[in-house]
């Protein structure tokens, strides 16, 4: 894997401090399941996600340092923007992190399922379904269905064809075979399932 | 592979724990909460140590190093995204006015972090969290709960919820209006269970 690809032009100075933390933050949380779900289902795809996002995220780190020393004219700016800085370098550190756990990938051994074995009773588990042509959550968008908030589990992939679609949007329409990559609880899991797998029709709010 | 296997989960819970609290630091400005992480940092620590030296002797014994390096680097990965955490509450415990961009930054972030004060009225008073069920139910998590001048950091399942409980929960925009009608007394339990 190429680091050349990290060091993309700083073309982001013209997002405001507030998209460029928004986006970050956004970013380090969605890494951290993603390196997980890297490992657990051992996908080399997944893992190229999380690097990508890795030099996403360094990148965003430097349009944020500079937005902020723009912004400072006296000391009291510089400590409020000192604390942002570090807000910014967290999200840095964690993204980091993350892509030394896909990394992990690398290494040549006989059997690594046994990171799966060791994940698999974590208190939010990252698992993935299967959406059968008959579910009627096909065709429709995760923001209408309002999944997280209907059974708890964040869509935080999905495998449509050959194509990944990361940490998807509220606007993404679901198709028939998409393969779901979700975290959440074990109840959880077992309702969206049962949906995906059309065993239940979906919920209808009457809001 | 037991033993390794609960101190590799409670240092993953733990970490992520950590970045929910963090956060939450951040944006009630709350030095409890941040002192939590810093207390939670301590234990991460502690129990990495642990974890690579046992992943280490059991590496010896069966004379399987390659595991042995994989997990002593995946716990110390995790172990570094709890450092992060640890960054964002470090700007609380300083006592550095917090720049305003951070709380819209985070607020606007699509994983939100909100409270709710359970009402008398409200139909999980008396209720263990376990039993409720609210990650499944509305998407929110429960950080922690607020109980007088205590906080609960990482509720267990069977706290039981009374009046007055302040949530701190994370989770999707949609899922806060359930939460919240929910703590008021708006939406009942039941009507839920089909």
């Amino acid at each position: 894997m190429s680091r050349r690809k990290c060091f993309q032009r700083i073309d982001n100075v013209e997002k405001s401090v507030r998209e460029l933390l928004t986006e970050m933050k956004d970013i380090s949380e969605v890494i951290v399941d993603l390196a997980y779900a890297a490992i657990i289902f051992d996908s080399r795809e997944i893992a190229e996600e999380v690097e990508d996002l890795e030099c996403q995220i360094n990148t965003l780190n430097y349009g944020i340092r500079i937005k902020a020393m723009m912004a400072a004219r006296t000391m009291d700016d510089a400590i409020k923007l000192s604390g942002l800085l570090q807000v910014a370098s967290a999200a840095g550190v964690m993204s980091n992190a993350a892509g030394d756990i896909v990394k992990l990938l690398n290494v040549d051994v006989g059997e690594r399922p046994f990171f799966s074995t060791m994940l698999r009773e974590a208190e939010e588990k990252i698992r993935m379904t299967h959406l059968s042509e008959r579910s009627d959550m096909v065709n429709r968008v995760i923001g209408d269905l309002g999944v997280e908030s209907e059974t708890g589990m964040r869509i935080i992939a999905i495998k449509r064809m050959k194509r990944w679609i990361y940490d998807p949007d509220r606007d993404v329409k679901l198709k028939a075979k998409d393969l779901l990559i979700v975290r959440g609880t074990e109840d959880g899991y077992e309702r969206l399932r049962s949906y995906a797998a059309a065993e239940h029709p979906w919920p209808e709010d009457d809001d | 592979m037991d033993q390794l296997e609960d101190m590799l989960l409670e240092l993953k819970d733990t970490s992520e724990l950590m970045i929910d609290l963090a956060y939450s630091s951040l944006i009630y400005k709350n030095r409890d909460i941040a002192e939590e992480v810093m207390f939670l940092e301590n234990h991460v620590n502690e129990l990495t140590n642990d974890f690579q030296t046992e992943a280490m002797r059991r590496g010896f014994e069966e004379g399987d190093m390659t595991k042995a390096l994989l997990l002593v680097r995946l716990a110390k990965s995790v172990e570094e995204i709890s450092d992060g955490a640890m960054q964002i509450a470090d700007v609380i415990l300083r006592d550095v006015e917090p720049h305003p961009v951070i709380y819209l930054s985070v607020m606007e972030s699509e994983v939100i972090i909100t409270t709710a004060t359970v009402s008398e009225d409200s139909d999980l008073v008396g209720r263990e969290l376990g039993e409720i069920k609210l990650p499944s139910k509305c998407g929110m998590w429960i950080i922690a709960i607020k109980k007088g001048d205590r906080f609960q950091y990482g509720p267990e399942k069977k706290t039981v919820l009374e009046p007055g409980d302040v949530l701190i929960s994370r989770g999707p925009e949609d899922g806060e209006g359930v939460l919240k009608n929910l703590t008021l007394g708006k939406y009942k339990l039941d009507e839920w269970d089909e």
